[in-house]
């Protein structure tokens, strides 16, 4: 007992001293953690602003002599046909967003509120699992199957994907639409809803912030997606993911990296502030769901 | 009496039947695209794996049985890849795990504006892997990149090869950066399911932080780390986009043998030279992969995972 409190002592001492210490701890480890995790994208908006042969010297130039804004004018430039992408990408994006959105809500509602029937709960089991079974092993052999159909080269694939669903947005909404009551289900049928009727002009209208999440999600995804486009559509017409790669060349052919950097912000500028203006809700949606990412 | 008892009873018969209907009706976009994009692709894929089909020419299909699938395992490539890929994962999970853990914990704290903190702490989770990749590329690039310069301020003429030579450690120190974030938010979810009453109880005990933590909240976050390390494992035996964007000229070429992991080899034996039954087969070795090691996975998860002792039942 009094070798106890002896070390008691000293350790409550400077367990004081920490405590009135550790909110400038806290600040410090914060600062120092977000600035390492910063450093690439602020040399990546550095390297934007750069000439291409400032790039290109060695010993590296750490800033560039004279800020190259017009950088992010030439992206622009009618050449790269950078805005024509970006505008297709958009527009695919969208479409496929809004077609998934909704065939997972409705898919997703049918979960939460249908459990008494028997089938939900192997049918939701084979959802869980096609969480867990890696997109890109059912992708490429889709890709035949859409090249026999004459459909590689066109954003048909992507309809019909939104038209589809995803297990993991199916997810999403059956976790968001288990909390809703059960009176909001019997007062509809008592008003005599069909049971769409129920889905569409009672639960959706009510669902704004999963339907915004799921949107987001889905948005991101597409714009951001790689190896899809590349597979499936022509140089023409591909997303901005595929283009950014190798259209900003001289006309010698040969690679303009700074440029390449500028179009690359500006490719990702929107999914960032789309991110902050929405991030309460999409992490929210990450979280509940358990999965981060797609 | 027997005929009300009678009406009674069918009556929530039909109505449980009417329930069922509308239930598929409402499921079928989902279940009719589950069959015609997921089954049907991989049956699709599974017998053309059973086949020498080169993409175009359908006069030369002919059946092959499982040769495919014997020619991989003697396939030094196969095997080469395999092993970079075990290596992969190896190298990335773990140092994933760990450090997306850690930054939960740092973000856990409870200061004023930590909400600003957490979300520059995902910022980098956002980026599409192209940004990623480009963000990277010119941080290693061998010769202009901004790392080699200041390794090169201490050791003159270092000049490592980040996406060469050295690609297996350059790569992942680009996909742990854009896996952080979304590492770190499902662990802050699991730090704040922690119950406080239990770290109130081990502080008026004596504990000290790090004993709070190895006893108190390492155990209670284990289901979080076992799902993590599931989608981790996974995730990283499917690399493909991040790696083969990082290690080749404007997406032309291949990526080094050091970074030659399985699913680069898939992808080039199908779009590179086109042998579409082998690739398949390739693939379906991949899905089986998988399936064991997350079997593997979920059959150790009784000696490490914390449970409540009702949800074992």
């Amino acid at each position: 007992m009094n070798t106890l409190s002896s070390i008691e002592k000293p350790r409550a001492a400077s367990a004081k001293a920490l405590k009135r210490l550790s909110p400038f701890l806290s600040y410090g480890l914060l600062v120092v953690v977000t600035l390492l995790l910063l450093v690439p994208i602020i040399w990546l908006l550095i390297t934007s602003l750069k000439q291409n042969i400032e790039y290109l010297s060695y010993p590296i130039v750490f800033l560039p002599a004279v800020p190259q804004w017009n950088n992010y004018a030439q992206v622009f430039a009618p050449v790269y046909n950078f805005l024509r992408h970006a505008g297709m990408t958009t527009v695919l994006a969208a479409a496929y967003s809004t077609l998934c959105v909704l065939t997972s809500a409705l898919s997703g509602y049918a979960f939460a509120r249908y459990r008494d029937v028997k089938a939900t709960r192997r049918l939701f089991g084979i959802i869980i699992a096609l969480l867990l079974i890696p997109s890109i092993v059912t992708m490429i052999p889709s890709f035949m199957i859409f090249a026999k159909l004459r459909l590689t080269g066109t954003y048909w694939p992507w309809i019909l994907w939104g038209l589809g669903a995803s297990p993991y947005h199916i997810f999403l909404f059956r976790q968001f639409f288990l909390s809703f009551p059960k009176e909001l289900e019997d007062a509809a049928e008592v008003d005599g809803c069909t049971p769409f009727g129920t889905f569409w002009r009672i639960f959706l209208p009510n669902a704004k912030a999963a339907l915004a999440t799921s949107f987001i999600i889905n948005f991101m995804w597409v714009w951001g997606d790689w190896l899809t486009p590349r597979i499936y559509l022509r140089a023409d017409n591909t997303t901005l993911a595929v283009l950014i790669n190798t259209v900003f060349v001289n006309p010698q052919g040969q690679l303009l990296t700074t440029l390449t950097i500028s179009g690359i912000v500006i490719y990702t500028l929107p999914i960032v502030v789309i991110f902050f203006l929405s991030q309460r809700y999409i992490l929210k949606g990450m979280v509940t769901s358990g999965l981060a990412g797609r | 009496m027997a005929q009300l008892e009678g009406v009674l009873s069918r009556r929530p018969i039909s109505r449980s039947r009417r329930r069922s209907r509308t239930f598929y009706a409402f499921i079928s976009p989902w279940l009719i695209g589950f069959v015609l994009f997921a089954v049907f692709p991989l049956a699709f894929g599974f017998a053309i794996s059973l086949t020498n089909y080169d993409g175009l020419n359908l006069f030369n299909l002919n059946f092959v049985g499982l040769r495919n699938y014997t020619t991989a395992f003697q396939d030094p490539n196969v095997a080469h890849t395999f092993k970079r890929t075990l290596v992969w994962t190896a190298l990335n999970t773990p140092i994933w795990l760990v450090l997306s853990l850690l930054m939960a914990i740092i973000a856990n704290r409870k200061v004023k504006g930590i909400g600003l903190f957490r979300t520059l702490f995902y910022l980098p989770s956002v980026i599409p892997a192209v940004g990623l990749v480009w963000t990277w590329k010119i941080l290693l690039e061998q010769n202009f990149g901004l790392l080699n310069a200041i390794l090169d301020y201490f050791r003159p003429g270092i000049a490592v090869g980040w996406l060469t030579n050295q690609a297996m450690y350059g790569v992942t120190a680009m996909a742990v950066w854009s896996g952080l974030g979304a590492g770190m938010i499902v662990f802050l979810a699991g730090l704040q399911g922690v119950p406080d009453e239990l770290v109130e109880a081990a502080r008026i005990d004596g504990a000290n932080s790090f004993r709070v933590f190895w006893h108190i909240t390492l155990p209670m976050m284990t289901p979080v780390i076992f799902f993590q390390v599931v989608m981790g494992l996974i995730s990283a035996f499917q690399q493909l986009t991040i790696p083969w964007l990082a290690t080749t000229n404007s997406s032309i070429g291949v990526p080094p043998r050091s970074i030659y992991l399985y699913m680069i080899n898939v992808y080039q034996q199908i779009f590179g030279v086109g042998r579409f039954g082998y690739g398949m087969a390739l693939l379906w070795l991949l899905i089986a992969a998988i399936l064991l090691l997350t079997l593997a996975v979920f059959r150790t998860q009784r000696y490490w995972v914390y449970s409540e002792a009702g949800e074992q039942a």
